[in-house]
């Protein structure tokens, strides 16, 4: 049988036995020296250039030691595989300093994570949440809101038309509406959701941001209870010192209305953070509850802006950039 | 609204600086900036101008010698107005103006300058800069500019909520201001002049809903000329522009009492009449700033019986308009429907100062006041003389309303009582007359205050007034306990967070997108009607194109391996539903780049599609215990795309991103896979209630299998074949080491080994047993898909 079949052979033995490649040391020596020993295959193989020919021996002794090279590749490549870390760890043969192999660690996003604190912390007051449809009709974001349709009080939100009918939400309120047309009174929500506002994008303002708006009806509630309410609200989110104030504004929705502003210490003003009031008895009256019975307070407050003045973010547009360089300061 | 300090003290006392009163006004409902014009300038005070002389190395400098009242300075100025005598603000040496220009001394052309005559611009008092500003000479010298003069041009920035038409003046605003401090408000006195029998204009209204009161009258012998020093610094004030003296009247007005009026030049009226109707179709109009107009039936329009000669509430004409030779002006002052002037302002896009007022709604009782504060003015300053009777057209006089107000109300609403006198003293304040009935008021509200005709509205008034910051506040946990789950989307907390422990980045993208993108899923989208651009002008029908430009964008700034997901909206049109347009929520993912980089135990592995399989396995059937399948189905995102089905329902897609879409988007990208499925239904999807089974202590037998089939055969079918004939006892199968090699196992052939572990539920599995199985599956295999055990 002529060299080259034989080298053929061994080969053919070796890729099989490294195909189940043994993990004890041991093992691993005795397949070495099997094929790479002293009394090896390999070895075996050089024996027999001493039967060839003078002219055939240098070319197939060229041929032996490049099989013998692709033999001690394809071992050293299985040994690196199937290194222990855990055995070279025991032995001082792994270096502790080397980095860790952390695991892929992926974030919330800020926003996300925002209004988890904020769902929680109005939870915690006996809040239940409630969702509704980004595109709506005009009666339910304007009209059952007190908002006639040619009044000034329109030009206070930009609005997004899809047809003459028909808007993108400009604010959560439209699901007040239609919580209150399906259910009896009391109740006690909070509504989260993205709205839309045709408005020119800047580093304050975007096309569409996330609110959380609130609302509670029963039997005699009062304006002192709204402050309650908001309060432990700015303190749980923003710590138990900060200062708040409460500044009389205008909500077609609310009558008394107000907007809240906390202190920011490092740009030494007042910073707008939510709008509240006691629900106009005429959004009342637009669902049919009785006014004479019922009242109630609601409330509503941009998840970005509490983001961005709880961490300092300078432009509403690095929500929306999904830059990771972003994301991974919030993990 | 620029409101200015020193206007406001015509009515009331100012005591406050600027941010002081800013915090009073902003804590009774009329939120205050300060404006630029706040000017701080250490340092600048009142000199007089000795002498000038010309500058020996330049024509347009002079040298000047300043005197602050102590010393003299040599200041080199370049104004042309600069005269000896002058008194000016002279910043010195070492002040600083704003802007943080700090005045040095310095060498001019060779000759020596000590400070700076400064101009109103660098005072930031206004945007003139072509002089130096002269003071009146009673100032005296020496002392500082901004406490002697510069106070003068404070003023606040205000935003009037819409609801406050009474707030949109000087006057109005003193009115809260002395309402919230106690002071006194004083009196606006205008004389009623009394008018010879004179010139009679009709005046008549087609529709008295849109016009219910219009005041006129003639004025004769004026002298149209440039205004006197103190109207200019009164309009300069609040950022007004001087234009000549009977133009200046009306917008003085305005701002004072909040009142619009109209001047027109009486010779160009040529029926001598006035008829207020609405716009013909077509009817050409051009306004007095020079725009045309087609007009239509939405429009309310004065004319002289004839043409248009204003757009009423909004623009006068400008065939009507005064110019240098007007000598005779017809005055307008008058009520026009707030509905009607906003709807024909809107259609025009045209927002004026007389509209805004006019939309928010006027008072029909201040048109003959602000009519014959005109008049005066006309009288004091371009020398008019009123020739015509006042021509009041006011057919139905308006009815005063009454309001009853109930203490216990007030009480019930606040959660707090409030003191008696406190409230009266507050309506007495904001001028609402009342009748004390034993615990209750019957107010009579005034004709200014369109916005209160309920309880309620007094009370917002009272509690707006008192300060909502003066109440105390209770407990925020009353009222009924609401059982159940508090939050209908608490279903994706596990979906996110699983999400997250796998290395995805949550992002939140735009909802906006461009046709192209919106439409890529064959879906109709849903278009805006007044988009903000072109390319956000339609709702995304998929996450998949917003994330991709994300990609791309991350890619461009060096991240090249990431994993992204969003949870977000989606809509599009169904024309065969009630409401066509149709919501859902979806979470869609991409993974690009490495899954892990090389390290020094571990080379690079790439991201590829069996990551992103195994994601949605993890999370969908093992965390979630839904019954979820994979079936081949096209779709465009995608190539090779895998549809995904859970608990039999249809869901979503998965598979790499098609090379087509990527070109569509424009972007730079390569190998991405990505996944998109709807939430809507999953949501409905009862929870599979998680159960305890007794843990399995029998031993596990593990048996290798290496089998060697078709390069196209699929693993899984192999998988399945080892389960279905294992039964019970089958418990994991590991497919691992997949292998080609032709002259090893033949021409289009792969071999894989599978690990397959065997446990019995009830006793130790015996070798037999084991055997037979295995046997079985070689067989079948080899039976089936021609897959043979390797030799």
């Amino acid at each position: 049988m002529p060299i080259e079949e034989k080298i053929d052979i061994v080969r053919n033995n070796f890729l099989t036995d490294i195909d189940s490649f043994p993990k004890q040391k041991k093992e691993i020596e005795g397949l070495r020296s099997k094929y790479l020993g002293r009394k090896g295959f390999v070895s075996e193989l050089f024996t027999l250039l001493a039967d060839a020919t003078k002219e055939d021996r240098p070319k197939l002794g060229k041929k032996l030691n490049i099989f013998k090279n692709e033999l001690l590749d394809q071992f050293e490549r299985k040994i690196s595989e199937i290194r222990d870390p855990n055995i070279d760890f025991e032995n001082n043969q792994l270096d502790f300093s080397l980095p860790g192999n952390e695991p892929r660690i992926g974030s919330l996003h800020i926003l996300d994570q925002t209004l988890t604190e904020i769902k929680d912390i109005f939870k915690s007051i006996g809040f239940h949440l409630a969702y509704g449809p980004e595109i709506d009709d005009e009666y339910h974001n304007f009209s059952a809101l007190n908002i006639p349709e040619h009044h000034p009080a329109r030009d206070m939100q930009d609005t997004f038309f899809v047809d003459e009918n028909t808007v993108l939400r400009t604010h959560t309120s439209n699901v007040q509406i239609h919580l209150m047309e399906e259910k009896e009174p009391p109740i006690r929500f909070i509504v989260p959701g993205r709205v839309y506002r045709n408005e020119a994008i800047g580093y304050k303002s975007y096309c569409l941001f996330h609110q959380v708006e609130g609302i509670y009806i029963n039997k005699a509630v009062s304006l002192a209870e709204l402050k309650g309410c908001l309060e432990y609200f700015v303190k749980q989110m923003f710590g138990l010192k900060r200062k708040m104030r409460f500044r009389p504004s205008f909500f077609p929705f609310t009558e008394p209305s107000a907007e809240v502003d906390i202190w920011d210490n490092e740009r030494q003003q007042w910073m707008e953070i939510m709008g509240c009031g006691m629900v106009d008895p005429a959004v009342l009256n637009n669902v049919g509850y009785d006014t004479g019975k019922w009242n109630g307070y609601a409330f509503g407050m941009g998840v970005e802006r509490i983001a961005m003045l709880k961490y300092g973010i300078d432009d509403i547009r690095h929500f929306y950039s999904g830059d990771i360089r972003f994301s991974k300061q919030f993990i | 609204m620029i409101i200015s300090l020193e206007w406001l003290r015509d009515f009331v006392e100012i005591k406050e600086n600027p941010n002081e009163l800013s915090d009073i006004l902003s804590n009774i409902g009329l939120e205050a900036e300060t404006t630029d014009t706040v000017i701080e300038t250490p340092g600048v005070i009142i000199s007089k101008v000795k002498s000038t002389e010309k500058h020996p190395n330049a024509d347009k400098l002079k040298i000047c010698v300043v005197d602050d009242g102590d010393t003299l300075h040599q200041v080199i100025c370049g104004a042309p107005n600069v005269e000896p005598g002058q008194t000016v603000p002279f910043a010195k040496v070492g002040s600083v103006l704003p802007g943080d220009f700090k005045i040095k001394q310095v060498k001019i052309r060779g000759v020596e300058s000590n400070g700076m005559i400064c101009s109103e611009r660098e005072l930031r008092i206004s945007e003139e800069h072509d002089g130096i500003m002269v003071l009146p000479d009673k100032l005296k010298l020496g002392k500082d500019f901004k406490n002697s003069y510069g106070y003068k041009f404070y003023s606040l920035e205000l935003d009037i909520t819409p609801n406050r038409a009474d707030a949109f003046s000087h006057y109005g605003v003193a009115r809260d201001i002395a309402c919230a401090t106690g002071r006194k408000l004083k009196h606006l006195e205008v004389k009623n002049i009394s008018t010879p029998k004179g010139i009679s204009i009709p005046i008549s209204s087609e529709n008295i809903e849109d016009c219910c009161r219009y005041v006129g009258g003639v004025i004769k012998n004026i002298k149209v000329g440039p205004s006197p020093n103190w109207l200019v610094k009164k309009l300069k004030s609040v950022g007004q522009r001087s234009i000549n003296n009977v133009v200046d009247i009306s917008n003085y007005v305005l701002l004072e009492m909040g009142h619009p009026t109209h001047i027109f030049d009486y010779n160009k009226i040529p029926n001598k009449k006035i008829l207020i109707r609405r716009a013909k179709k077509n009817e050409p109009f051009t306004t007095l700033d020079g725009q045309n107009f087609k007009l239509n039936k939405k429009h309310l329009v004065v004319t002289d019986g004839k043409s248009p000669i204003a757009l009423a509430g909004i623009m006068g004409g400008e065939n009507s308009s005064v110019n240098h030779k007007t000598t005779e002006v017809f005055v307008e002052s008058a009520y026009f429907n707030p509905v009607t002037i906003r709807k024909g302002s809107k259609n025009l896009s045209l927002l004026t100062d007389a509209s805004k007022r006019f939309e928010r709604g006027a008072d029909p009782n201040a048109c003959l006041k602000a009519f014959f504060r005109v008049v005066s003015l006309l009288k004091e300053i371009a020398g008019g003389e009123i020739m015509s009777e006042v021509m009041d057209f006011y057919p139905n006089p308006i009815q005063e309303l009454k309001v009853s107000l109930r203490y216990s109300e007030i009480i019930s609403v606040l959660g707090y009582k409030i003191e008696k006198q406190k409230i009266e003293n507050i309506l007495n304040g904001l001028k609402i007359s009342f009748k004390k009935e034993k615990d209750q008021y019957d107010c009579v509200i005034p004709s200014f205050r369109p916005d209160i005709s309920r309880e309620i509205d007094l009370i917002e008034e009272i509690i707006r007034i008192y300060g909502i910051s003066a109440i105390p506040s209770i407990s925020p946990l009353s009222g009924e306990i609401q059982y159940g789950n508090p939050d209908p989307e608490s279903y994706l907390d596990p979906i996110k967070t699983s999400f997250c422990s796998f290395g995805f980045h949550q992002l939140f993208l735009n909802s906006l997108e461009n046709k192209t993108e919106a439409d890529l899923t064959g879906k109709e989208s849903v278009h805006m009607l007044n988009p903000l651009n072109v390319d956000m002008s339609n709702l995304r029908t998929s996450l998949l194109p917003g994330l991709l430009k994300t990609a791309d964008y991350n890619i461009k700034h060096g991240n090249l391996n990431f994993r992204l997901f969003e949870i977000g909206q989606t809509h599009y049109i169904d024309d065969s539903l009630d409401n066509i347009y149709v919501e859902n929520k979806s979470i869609a993912a991409i993974i690009h780049g490495n899954e892990k980089n090389v390290s020094i135990n571990s080379n690079e592995i790439k991201e590829n599609i069996l990551n992103l399989k195994g994601v949605i396995v993890s999370i969908f059937r093992k965390k979630l215990n839904m019954n979820l399948k994979f079936n081949k189905e096209g779709h465009p995102a995608f190539s090779r795309a895998k549809k995904i089905v859970i608990n039999n329902k249809e869901v979503g897609f998965l598979g790499e991103i098609n090379s087509n879409w990527i070109k569509i988007l424009k972007l730079d990208l390569t190998t991405i896979y990505g996944f998109e499925l709807n939430l809507t239904p999953i949501k409905e999807m009862i929870l599979k209630k998680k159960e305890f089974k007794k843990i399995n202590s029998y031993p596990i037998v593990q048996r290798d299998l290496n089998l060697v089939m078709e390069e196209n055969l699929e693993a899984g079918k192999i998988i399945n074949l080892i389960f279905k004939i294992g039964g019970k006892y089958v418990i994991k199968v590991n497919p691992f080491n997949l292998f080609f090699d032709q002259k090893a196992i033949g021409e289009n052939k792969k071999s894989i080994t599978f690990s397959i572990f065997l446990q019995h539920p009830s006793k130790t599995l015996e070798d037999k047993d084991v055997n037979s199985i295995i046997k079985e599956i070689i067989h079948i295999a080899d039976k089936q898909f021609s897959a043979k055990l390797r030799a």
